[in-house]
């Protein structure tokens, strides 16, 4: 039985407040003495509900305090002995009432009612929130996950080249089609092309590469685009557009200098939206605004404006994407956007200036102007006092 | 001493007993609230070595893991218990057991633990910190004289040995 094996020995150790605390002197002048409402929590527990104490009661031998209720129950059902250290515990004799201290924390939290609401309420967010814990960790995961695989996708190329940042493989087939095919509309110098295959196609000589390339490289790039807004950029567009082309587009929205008369709804309009927002969604959410606006300018007005702009087409419920007509600057000229292209496309094929898209509007040809509408009964708000 | 932990009959007496006298609904919103007060503590301190949480939706019934100790035999092996909490908790011991299974003097092929604090020496005061804390210090710690696993107690006194078959024979 010799085995040189070290059993730690048992050994109940002071604990460093044991070991250094020393009587402390009575505060006798004026001196106010900061407690963290977290330690004074401890102090105000009960040990064994975890809430604060209710109707304190105290073990007359080795002074542990306890909500009377919890010390009755334990007591009750457990064994003979002071929860806290074990001292015995004949019964409910070996306790007394703490008055003083049920008066300590009636002086600190007046209100119990109040205290135990915000305990719930403490609680409640905490579930709450660990559940959305849970799903936004997850979400995160996921999210970190598609960021590796785009990092191993972009990485290369931003290697080799400049500042100006590549996704996917098929501009590295276009730029073989641009070294190649001269005749190819090329957007731009394209010195940052990269140098090299991108490099999970191998180093190909590059006059094989318009074989290899993809069927797009073959067509005007602009043509493409429509299939494949995020790649193939190239160094055409600005940065910011590039990257911020699957999320959001920025726009300013003017009437048509033309066809709109300056007392029209004549107001500039900065619109932030998705990417992805068709012509017709903008057409649509302006026809609404401009219902919006209109039916509010009457009631601020009054009666008089009221009874004028009546007919403003303006139940909102007949707002529609046919109401307005879009249209985009081209060289001095406007014209007019089909409804389901993309804000995206829209800005990619027309724009390609490092500035917010620009886009103007006025009420379509066919379309009768809303004022002109049959008159919709809009329920007017008596506002009779006004006048 | 019992050789378990765990006596169904007596739980589910006390839980009646409990039931019967506060009020059932009242007495299980008390414990809810004891253990959503645990549940937060735990969260907050952040324990190494340690961890629990409720299994489902269910607060009575948690999963707790429980890291080997430095310089014990089951260093580098992370253990899985079960916590039932009895609607008399916390005036009655949770039953506890190791999930994963654990070569140990005191535990047994079941899973059960023999530990005194979850028996005759409970008391209100324990928690799941507690009870885990303690548990990971039984590890390292067996009581030989009451062997639940009497093949583990005698391998006990060759801690080379021990920690080879404990190392073999786990499975996580």
């Amino acid at each position: 039985m010799a085995a040189p094996v070290s059993i730690p020995s048992k050994t109940w150790e002071l604990s460093l407040y044991e070991l250094h605390r020393s009587p402390q002197e009575a505060i006798l002048d004026s001196t106010l003495v900061a407690v963290s409402p977290r330690s004074l929590h401890s102090e105000l527990m009960c040990p064994i509900c975890l809430d604060m104490l209710k109707n304190t009661m105290t073990t007359k031998e080795c002074l542990h305090r306890f909500c009377s209720e919890c010390i009755v129950t334990a007591l009750r059902s457990g064994n003979k002995e002071c929860p806290t250290c074990r001292k015995k515990l004949v019964s409910r004799r070996s306790l007394r009432r703490d008055a003083n201290f049920d008066a300590l924390i009636s002086k600190i939290y007046p209100s119990r009612r109040e205290y135990d609401a915000h305990q719930e309420r403490v609680l409640e967010r905490l579930s709450r929130l660990h559940n959305k814990e849970a799903l936004s960790s997850s979400i995160e995961k996921g999210l970190q996950e598609q960021a590796r695989s785009r990092g191993q996708r972009v990485k290369k190329p931003t290697q080799e080249s400049d500042n100006t940042t590549f996704s996917g493989g098929e501009e590295n087939g276009d730029a073989h089609s641009h070294l190649s095919h001269d005749s190819a509309p090329l957007p731009q110098d394209p010195a940052p092309l990269p140098q090299e295959p991108a490099p999970f196609r191998g180093p190909l000589p590059q006059d094989s590469a318009p074989l290899e390339a993809g069927p797009s490289s073959k067509r005007p790039r602009l043509s493409d685009r429509g299939s494949s807004p995020p790649v193939a950029e190239g160094g055409s567009l600005p940065r910011r557009l590039r990257e911020g082309s699957a999320s959001e587009i920025e726009l300013v929205f003017r009437p048509h200098p033309q066809l709109v008369s300056c007392q029209e709804y004549s107001q500039t309009r900065y619109v932030k939206t998705t990417a992805n927002a068709t012509v017709d969604h903008l057409s649509k959410y302006l026809a609404l605004r401009i219902a919006l606006e209109e039916r509010r300018s009457r009631q601020v007005e009054g009666e008089e404006v009221q009874e004028e702009g009546r007919g403003g087409g303006s139940s909102l419920t007949n707002v529609s994407e046919k109401q307005y007509t879009i249209y985009i600057p081209t060289g001095g000229q406007f014209s007019t956007l089909n409804g389901s292209l993309t804000l995206e496309l829209v800005n990619e094929k027309y724009w390609k200036i490092r500035k917010p898209l620009e886009l103007y509007y006025a009420i379509s040809k066919d379309q009768p102007s809303p004022s002109h509408n049959p008159p919709t009964p809009v329920p007017s708000p008596s506002n009779n006092q006004h006048t | 001493m019992s050789s378990q932990n765990t006596d169904p009959a007596a739980a589910a007496s006390t839980a009646a007993l409990k039931g019967s006298e506060a009020g059932g609904s009242a007495a299980r919103g008390s414990v809810t609230k004891r253990l959503q007060q645990e549940l937060m503590t735990l969260m907050m301190s952040g324990d190494k070595g340690i961890s629990a949480f409720p299994e489902s939706d269910n607060l009575f019934k948690w999963i707790g893991t429980i890291d080997g100790a430095q310089e014990t035999v089951y260093e580098g092996l992370r253990y899985k218990l079960s916590l039932e909490f009895p609607s008399g908790y916390p005036y009655k011991a949770p039953r506890v057991k190791f999930v994963t299974p654990c070569f140990h003097p005191n535990v047994d092929e079941q899973g059960f633990i023999c530990l005194d604090i979850l028996k005759d020496k409970w008391s209100a005061l324990y928690d799941v910190r507690s009870i885990l804390l303690s548990i990971q210090s039984l590890l390292g710690e067996p009581n030989n004289d009451s062997p639940l696993n009497t093949a583990a107690a005698e391998l006990w006194e060759n801690q080379e040995a021990f920690k080879a078959h404990v190392n073999s024979s786990f499975q996580s």
